[in-house]
């Protein structure tokens, strides 16, 4: 639903008309409150990919409305983004499920867990939710069954690094079964293969995160088992840090020597954290590639010398056969000559 | 059946024999031409961090080098015509193993453009000309297989290089994997040391009719035998340079490189022909793997397209050779070239109505097939229209030309692909301008194969009047019957057995008297 327009009256009168269409009750557990539903809203940033699954939620009695949840507006109602996860579990004998949320700046998160439950489960089930295995207040958990889906939803603001990490809703009847959502800041991807260079040359390292814009990158290089800051300011000319776009960073190292062999950590700061990504270097000597190229240079002469000298062998032994045929062809012309000679003079003899 | 008899050529080429050991460094000569400036591409991002410059920079590397091969054209001609291919050959590979060596110390894009753009594409041009020009003098009647199995090392070397170089570069770095790929472009050498000399020069024939003439003058004590050491053996001896003098500098200059074919009906034919093709020729292999990510298709599975083009084109190439060489396709070699062009153009034109990974897999097929027989035919057919003798200097005035639409065809569909923002305009046009060039080439050849029997029914007529003639000269003169009998020596196929009939003539005429 895209929501279009600008100045804050109008803002005003769409966040009611739309608060009231999606009024939701929570009307199963008396004494829960209510909580009121935001819009499913996407950052320009793209927080998530994820589909929301709409859901109904109608109990006798309640007033409840059928949600849409759309991730297509561009508007924010407070400064804070809001989004829905959720994860559908089939039945208390399928395997813990596991989602990754990736979040780029505070917001507001809904995390849903849906339990399709068979006919012959038990009815009452006992829903918990933990963070980081520990469980947590129910203040903020609602819990639904309709038809045979349970649901359960816990809502959470996440303002800094403390509220990131793994949320897990458990279901627990006869069997246990549950949902984990991995709250993480961008992953950045470092590269897979070292990188090679080579003594006294340059080189330099790349790291990038095109979706999410840091706030900043810190280098680090390993030192043994430790992780030491790379300063390029300390040290000018030895380390360049560019830094021409904020979501690519560069690492240029000047006049490399056998102790840059190691591992370089890329560190992107968010604001709910921090994330690495790595690039190895390898630093060869001169002469590593020289071996193989002096290998392949000898074979190379060593070809060119046998087919030289192939070619003379039978050139030798081509003229060896020419001359036996000339020679045999020689006597055979003056034999015959010899006889047309003495043939004339016979005939002139005659004549 | 007998091949179109114009291959000016004074001796018979062996068509076989050493030939095959020339074929097999031709292959390879070829394979390192074609294959070198596309293997190059990946180590492009790598250089492209290094540098800090853009991706269309670097590309201007390969571009360079493929300009190059192709500009050096007829430089490689004239160098051929002066020292024979096979210095020429280990020249251009000592060139090209510098030139990468070279750039394995380079500090900056400048310098690359040099090392590997100008002076390894130096190199490449003089192999790949050269390499090209010797099976011509090997091979006649079974010149068509020659051709396809020499050209078949662009596709296997292509599928060589790529996976080695990714190995080089995962170990060495591109500055490593430049020092080696030097050393594996020193191979070119090998293949110029297997490029025998063959020709004139060394012909053992004409050695033995020089020695025969010598002989002859020691046996004949006589002072006709001043007058008789014929004129010919000497030119034989001094070779060369007595034609030198009597021409003047232009004809010179076209000893070295032949500018009178641009009158050659049949080689202004496929000049006309090849450059309209290339126009539309390379940009579809430029284009396939975008293409096939543009219709959301992973990236491993769009450069498994890639791969089955060049499977299919490494079988088509030995293939088509075989084809061109037999009875049915030989004498109307130029049709079957002309069927390929139309061909490749037509799988072009249909494959805008690919749109799942099966058609475009089809279509690689396709594509494959006809690119494998064009390529395979592409030289063969030059060959067969100037002949032997001209081709060196063809082949180097035909490269240069063609040179500029090479380069204009994958930029001028960039052009339309992004003017249009769809791909299908890009292959629309590339088929239509190769189905043009083919009907044109059919046409035209459809016409040139008429004049050529014109030509020669005429010619034997000529002949037979003027054998008449000599027939009455040789009974009523004496004396010099040996001396006239050694001038009829001329570009005939067999001179060795009208020796030996002379010979025997001149026995019998002695007898008879």
């Amino acid at each position: 639903m895209r929501v279009s327009g600008s100045g804050p009256g109008s803002m005003r009168l769409r966040l009611l008309l739309t608060l009231a269409a999606l009024w939701l009750s929570d009307a199963n557990e008396p004494g829960t409150a209510m909580t009121t539903r935001d819009i499913n809203q996407q950052t320009r940033e793209s927080i998530s990919d994820y589909t929301v699954k709409g859901h109904d939620l109608s109990t006798p009695g309640s007033h409840l409305s059928t949600q849409d949840f759309n991730q297509q507006t561009e508007e924010n109602i407070s400064n804070l983004t809001s989004a829905m996860y959720s994860i559908s579990i089939d039945g208390f004998s399928s395997a813990p499920v596991e989602e990754n949320v990736t979040l780029y700046s505070p917001a507001n998160i809904t995390l849903l867990c849906n339990l399709t439950r068979t006919s012959t489960d038990s009815a009452t089930v006992e829903v918990t939710w933990k963070k980081d295995n520990e469980r947590v207040e129910s203040r903020n958990v609602t819990i639904n069954e309709i038809k045979n889906v349970w649901s359960t939803q816990y809502t959470l603001k996440i303002r800094d690094r403390n509220q990131m990490g793994n949320y897990t809703c458990v279901f627990k009847s006869d069997q246990e079964v549950q949902a984990t959502f991995h709250l993480q800041v961008p992953q950045i991807d470092g590269k897979e293969h070292h990188i090679v260079s080579y003594v006294g040359d340059s080189v330099v390292l790349v790291c990038k995160s095109l979706k999410y814009i840091p706030i900043n990158w810190i280098w680090y290089m390993s030192n043994g088992s430790d992780q030491v800051a790379v300063n390029d300011s300390l040290m000018p000319d030895k380390y360049i840090v560019d830094e021409k776009y904020a979501n690519i960073t560069k690492l240029k190292i000047l006049n490399i020597s056998e102790k840059d062999d190691t591992s370089y950590w890329c560190q992107a700061v968010f604001k709910l954290g921090e994330s690495k990504g790595k690039v190895s270097l390898k630093v060869l000597t001169y002469m590593t590639p020289l071996k193989p190229f002096l290998a392949i240079a000898a074979e190379v002469i060593i070809l060119v010398a046998i087919v030289f000298l192939y070619e003379m062998y039978s050139k030798k032994k081509q003229m060896h056969a020419e001359d036996e045929k000339e020679f045999e062809q020689i006597e055979q012309l003056k034999s015959e000559d010899n006889n047309g000679v003495e043939n004339s003079t016979t005939r002139h003899r005659k004549v | 059946m007998s091949p179109p008899a114009n291959t000016h050529l004074a001796y018979t080429p062996p068509d076989g024999g050493w030939g095959w050991a020339v074929v097999f460094g031709a292959f390879i000569s070829i394979g390192f031409s074609y294959a070198f400036p596309k293997a190059i591409a990946i180590f492009f991002k790598e250089i492209q961090d290094f540098f800090g410059t853009s991706y269309s920079e670097i590309a201007w590397v390969s571009s360079i080098m493929l300009a190059t091969t192709y500009g050096g054209g007829p430089i490689s001609s004239i160098l051929v015509n002066r020292f024979g291919s096979r210095p020429v050959v280990i020249f251009g590979g000592l060139l090209c193993g510098i030139g990468m060596i070279s750039a394995a110390f380079c500090t900056s894009i400048l310098q690359l453009y040099i090392c590997v753009g100008v002076i390894s594409g130096f190199g490449l041009a003089l192999n790949l000309q050269p390499s090209v020009i010797i099976i011509g003098k090997y091979f006649l009647k079974r010149r068509p297989i020659a051709n396809g199995l020499a050209m078949a090392g662009s596709p296997v070397m292509l599928s060589t290089l790529a996976p080695l170089n990714q190995f080089l570069f995962d170990n060495f770095g591109w500055r490593g994997s430049f020092f080696i790929l030097g050393a594996i472009l020193l191979n070119c050498c090998v293949a110029g040391a297997l490029f025998r000399p063959i020709g004139m020069a060394a012909d053992p024939v004409q050695k033995q009719t020089v020695k025969q003439a010598e002989k002859t003058v020691k046996e004949q004590p006589n002072n006709s035998s001043v007058e008789m050491v014929p004129p010919r053996a000497v030119s034989l001896l001094s070779g060369t340079e007595e034609e030198e003098e009597d021409k003047d500098c232009c004809e010179k200059f076209n000893k070295y490189l032949d500018f009178s074919l641009f009158k050659h009906r049949g080689f202004l034919i496929y000049l006309i022909g090849n450059v309209l093709m290339f126009l539309g020729f390379f940009a579809p292999i430029v284009f396939l793997a975008p293409y096939a990510k543009h219709l959301g298709i992973d990236e491993y599975s769009a450069a498994f397209l890639l791969s089955i083009l060049a499977i299919v084109d490494m079988i088509a190439r030995p293939t088509t050779g075989i084809i061109a060489n037999s009875k049915w396709v030989r004498p109307k070699i130029q049709y079957f070239f002309s069927f390929s062009i139309a061909f490749n153009g037509a799988c072009h034109l249909l494959c805008p109505l690919a749109t799942g990974y099966t058609g475009l897999v089809i279509y690689s097929v396709f594509f494959g097939l006809a690119f494998g027989m064009v390529c395979a035919m592409l030289f063969e057919t030059l060959m067969d229209l100037v002949g032997a003798a001209r081709f060196t200097s063809a082949v180097g005035l035909v490269t240069i030309v063609e040179c500029c639409t090479i380069l204009l065809g994958p930029p001028i569909g960039g052009t339309l692909i992004d003017t249009f923002g769809d791909y299908k305009y890009m292959f629309i046009k590339c088929g239509a301008v190769m189905v043009l060039a083919g009907t044109f080439l059919f046409i035209m050849n459809y016409y040139n194969y008429r004049m050529l029997a014109k030509e020669e029914r005429e010619r034997k007529v000529t002949e037979e009047t003027v054998k008449d003639n000599k027939h009455i000269r040789t009974e009523t003169e004496d004396g010099n019957i040996w001396a006239k009998e050694k001038m009829q020596d001329g570009p005939e196929v067999e001179p060795l057995t009208d020796e030996k009939e002379g010979l025997k003539k001149e026995v019998n005429g002695k007898s008879e008297v």
